[in-house]
């Protein structure tokens, strides 16, 4: 049904910015209006991190992929990297990887059948060998897998311990993993999960070890992703991300084991989720990389340009992406694609049309990539850096988006910090909040999502099903993991138990002792059980 | 709104922790007077534990993953409770939306709109 | 519908003899306001029955306090019974239940029966089937029966009317709540838990414990456990604690004391509950809109208008179930 022209509605933003019809230079904020003169490539950065931007670096085609036995996920990774992907992803079964459970865990005896659907099951360093098969991991840029917090450590030392194997210097090994608190403390929350000060220690543990040992490696990756995807919204994404960053560099101040701006540098490297609304989420991204120069000049006297320098990866919104005609998916991704380029991002990956379905399949992911590579070489925006830079309408956007960041993060420190505010429940409050706003508009006809609230016809000329991986996943893991424990050398593998147990419960640096556990065959279900005797379980604030 | 009476529980079958969609949907029961039980990621063998122990009027299940996980649930409640409504939300694609309606669950893809969920719920539950 | 008294009746029997969906069912009956016969009450010297209580502020830990707590009993107690009551939301009177989630290690366990419940329209931290519950669990075979009262800001008194021991949880750095809270906090708690003891501020809050209850005879102080709840940490103390507590109230005569005094806090609990749901009906009926509009005309006041009333309401109350008024629940 048309609707008349209406301008009575209240026009705002994504997060509620209030928009006016039109902006002219004096909306620009004061304060905002200083950085106007600075190109790309000099502080504050808003307006991007290189002044060539594209024309000599294309942002990375990273798409998230995996299913099934390791040797599945690696033929997905070669087919995306034939078609095009330009770095991979390694993604490890959720069911397992992010409980540290094995397959023969009554958790996952019960859900057999859910093995493999969410990434390739890997309980062993053999596992993530036959993933890494003829990758290249030495020229491309590979992320280790490592999602959850408590799975970062095994899944990062299996990887260097694979690297190793084949006979890479570690400290030429570029790569990341992710160990993001948001996915794990608050989009994605376990039935079991180590308590959010255990996953503090652990990430820093990641950071110095890096920092000693694999020093083009990022060592971990704060993903605003997760959290906006659980709720929160733009403003609060930012905010709530350099929250995050600060508990990072305020651990490693405490222990002064490292220089803080190389600690800056380590946590540098960011994911940001892109949604529909664009010029919110273009400007999002020209906001991040203010604030964080901000943040590392104001807060901790670091000025040079290569540490405050943010690096940005987006993915497109997984929740955007609709159940109902999802043909139309393809434009969405097109679109938040489009918002993250036009934002200045260094890495994207582009959601699959089937996102609402199941994992992508081969056909999805290939299109992930040609959006991608649409985007690249078609429209001619890689010819310009920071298109957006001068619109009266972005930079409002930009500085009230920063404006509005800061307020959330000072509410997150009024909590106690980021980790408090989730270990209070607070996060899920304000995420909840904003969701449940979310389908009241969808209700009520305020928010309108094509083929899911309005035009609901769907004349698509064949059904989307969900691609289901493979249906051996479990009993190859099951075989597998018996095999390795019997043919393990089983002394290594007991002392390199004995010995992760005891650096746990010390104060010591985890990494060198997760090393030894990987090399000595030590499975993911063992490192699990381990951390359970030795942390516990975070007392999780939300009834999932 | 009246107080129901009546007794809802949720459940996760699968070892997956988004917790958005199903937190929203008991919100939304709950302000519609249902007292909704949440148990998180539960078994079958949990499930039906607590349909029972808790004396339900209606089972929901947010599922993901393999279909034959969530029929495992519905299976048992069904067997071991006879006549006990079920509802299921989550990652339901249409195989499995199909084989879901066949055993007569009510099935909410992706995009439901709450006001439908609700509606189910007191459908159900014999109070509309 | 299952709520004529013969129905109930032999569900009582099946839960007796320890058919647990009949007992879940009773409970149900118990919550709608249904009448239960045959309950026999007379327990006040039964010293093997055990109703532990356990309340504190939301977030103290409660439920996993509980959780850890019920493993820990289980290595002396055959069963346990736990009943976990969260808030019914005011406005629409339905509730959130969610306290299941930090006992999932229970679940299927079939030594221990949890049953989560809302608190309906009562005040004071539990619900109004709180007590006919746990006497009917304890009637059914479970002697051991945990309750966790809804975390509310204020200490609630009502767990002293229906548990045999209060214990109250209570976290580092909670200073404040502490002097707020003293006069409550020291007439009920039988035992303090400082839960999330690897916290921060543990030595001041102990301190805060200790200056509420240096005020009282050093026989008669309760007693104070660290505990950390979330790696089962104090648990052994805490079930030790309960043991010792238990054995002094038994031995002193005070537990005695204490269930004769809820037997008095229930009748009257009971009474005024079933006279609301009968005011509730009569306001119904056609006498009622009578009266409201005699008051309106300005023809009656209302003290006279309930001085010709409340006969009428009381008298109304039929031994057995009046199937002719609608009741809330059909």
């Amino acid at each position: 049904m048309q609707q008349p022209p209406d301008d009575s509605r209240d026009w705002v933003s994504a997060s509620g910015i209030p928009l006016k019809s039109y902006y002219m230079a004096e909306d620009v904020p004061a304060a905002h209006q200083k950085v106007l003169d600075a190109a790309p490539g000099e502080a504050p950065f808003h307006r991007g991190s290189y002044p060539t931007g594209y024309r000599t670096k294309p942002w990375r085609i990273f798409q998230l992929s995996g299913f099934g036995k390791p040797e599945d996920e690696n033929e997905r990774i070669q087919f995306l990297l034939e078609q095009g992907e330009t770095g991979f992803i390694m993604e490890h079964d959720r069911n397992t990887a992010d409980h540290l459970y094995n397959v023969d865990h009554p958790e996952v005896l019960a859900r057999r059948e859910d093995v493999g659907l969410t990434g390739a099951v890997m309980q062993s360093v053999r596992d993530i060998d036959i993933c890494m098969k003829d990758l290249p991991i030495g020229t491309s840029y590979g992320h280790a897998g490592g999602a959850v917090v408590q799975h970062a450590p095994f899944a990062l030392a299996g990887y260097w311990t694979v690297a190793k194997q084949r006979g890479f210097d570690l400290s030429r090994l570029p790569g990341t993993g992710q160990s993001d608190f948001f996915l794990t403390y608050l989009g994605c929350v376990t039935k079991q999960q180590i308590p959010t000060d255990a996953g503090l220690r652990f990430n820093a543990d990641i950071m110095e070890f890096c920092d000693e040992h694999l020093p083009r490696w990022v060592p971990v990756s704060i993903a605003g992703y997760n959290g906006a995807d659980s709720g929160l919204n733009a403003p609060q994404e930012l905010g709530a991300l350099f929250a995050n960053a600060v508990e990072y560099l305020e651990e490693i101040k405490r222990r002064g084991t490292m220089p803080i701006a190389r600690a800056a540098r380590a946590c540098g490297g960011v994911s940001f989720r892109m949604s529909m609304d664009i010029f919110e989420e273009a400007s999002k991204l020209r906001a991040a990389r203010l604030m964080w120069t901000q943040l590392l000049s104001e807060r901790y006297d670091v000025h040079d340009p290569k540490v405050s320098n943010l690096r940005i990866h987006c993915v497109t919104a997984g929740s955007r992406m609709t159940y109902q005609q999802p043909i139309n998916n393809i434009v969405r991704g097109t679109l938040m694609g489009l918002a993250a380029a036009l934002g200045g991002v260094q890495s994207l990956g582009v959601s699959g049309y089937d996102e609402a379905l199941s994992i992508p399949s081969e056909h999805a992911h290939q299109m992930s990539v040609r959006i991608q590579q649409v985007l690249q070489e078609e429209t001619n925006i890689a010819a310009v850096t920071d298109p957006l830079g001068g619109s009266y309408y972005v930079e409002t956007l930009t500085a009230q988006l920063i404006e509005r960041a800061w307020a959330f993060f000072d509410e997150i420190q009024e909590q106690g910090g980021f980790l408090a505010a989730l270990d209070s429940g607070w996060m899920h409050q304000k995420a909840a909040e904003n969701q449940h706003k979310e389908f009241m508009a969808q209700s009520d006809g305020t928010q309108k999502i094509i083929g899911v609230t309005d035009h609901t016809d769907d004349i698509s000329p064949f059904e989307v099903d969900g691609f289901m991986g493979v249906d051996d996943a479990f009993d190859v893991a099951l075989a597998r993991l018996e095999e390795v424990k019997r043919t393990r050398h089983e002394k290594a593998a007991g002392s390199a138990m004995r010995e992760l147990e005891t650096v746990l419960r010390s104060d010591r640096n985890i990494m060198p002792a997760m090393m030894t556990a990987l090399e000595s065959e030590v499975t993911l279900g063992e490192v699990g059980d381990i951390y359970r005797e030795a942390f516990g379980d975070w007392a999780t604030p939300i009834q999932t | 709104m009246a107080d129901t009476g009546k007794r809802i529980l949720m459940a996760k079958t699968g070892l997956d922790g988004h917790w958005r969609g199903p937190t929203i949907v008991a919100t939304a029961l709950r302000d519609a007077g249902f007292e909704v039980i949440m148990i998180g990621m539960a078994r079958s063998d949990e499930v039906l534990q607590a349909a029972i122990d808790e004396d339900v009027d209606l089972v929901g299940l947010n599922i993901g993953g393999h279909i034959d996980v969530a029929l495992r649930a519905v299976e048992l409640v069904q067997t071991e409770c006879e006549g006990m409504p079920i509802f299921c939300g989550g990652v339901v694609p249409p195989h499995a939306k199909r084989r879901l309606e066949a055993l007569g669950v009510e099935v909410f893809p992706p995009g439901s709109q709450l006001p439908d969920i609700v509606d189910s719920a007191r459908r159900l539950t014999g109070i509309a | 519908m299952t709520s004529s008294t013969d129905t109930l009746t032999d569900m009582l029997a099946r839960a007796h003899a320890g058919d647990r969906r009949a007992l879940a069912r009773v409970i149900s009956a118990i919550e709608r306001g249904e009448r239960l016969p045959g309950i026999p009450l007379g327990d006040a010297e039964d010293a093997a029955k055990l109703c532990v209580g356990i309340t504190g502020a939301p977030g103290a830990g409660k439920s996993t306090l509980v959780s850890a707590l019920t493993d820990e009993l289980l290595k002396t107690s055959p069963s346990a019974a736990v009943l976990a009551v969260d808030p019914s939301s005011p406005i629409s009177r339905g509730a959130l239940l969610g306290d299941r989630v930090r006992m999932h290690r229970h679940a299927t366990r079939p030594e221990v029966f949890i049953r989560s419940m809302a608190t309906r329209s009562h005040h004071g931290g539990l619900a109004g089937a709180t007590q006919a519950s746990r006497r009917l669990l304890q009637y059914c075979a479970w002697p051991l029966v945990l309750i966790e009262t809804v975390g509310v800001g204020q200490v609630e008194l009502d767990i002293v009317n229906t548990a045999d021991i209060a214990v109250v949880v209570l976290n580092p750095g909670w200073g404040d709540e502490i002097q707020a809270n003293k006069a409550g906090l020291m007439e009920i708690a039988d035992i303090f838990v400082i839960n999330k003891a690897d916290r921060p501020g543990l030595e001041s809050t102990r301190r805060d414990i200790d200056a509420v209850i240096m005020t009282r005879p050093e026989s008669q102080r309760p007693p104070v456990i660290e505990t950390v709840a979330t790696e089962g940490v104090g648990m052994e103390s805490l079930a030790q604690a309960i043991t010792e507590v238990h054995q002094s109230l038994t031995g002193t005569g005070e537990l005695a004391r204490r269930r004769y005094a809820q037997l008095g806090m229930e009748l009257s609990q009971q009474m005024s509950r079933r006279f609301s749901q009968q005011l509730e009906r009569y306001a119904d009926c056609p006498a009622f809109a009578a009266a409201v509009a005699q008051l309106a005309a300005g023809s009656v006041s209302i003290e006279a208008a309930i001085d010709e009333m409340l006969p009428q309401v009381v008298n109304s109350v039929s031994p057995s179930q009046d199937e002719s008024v609608p009741s809330g629940e059909q």
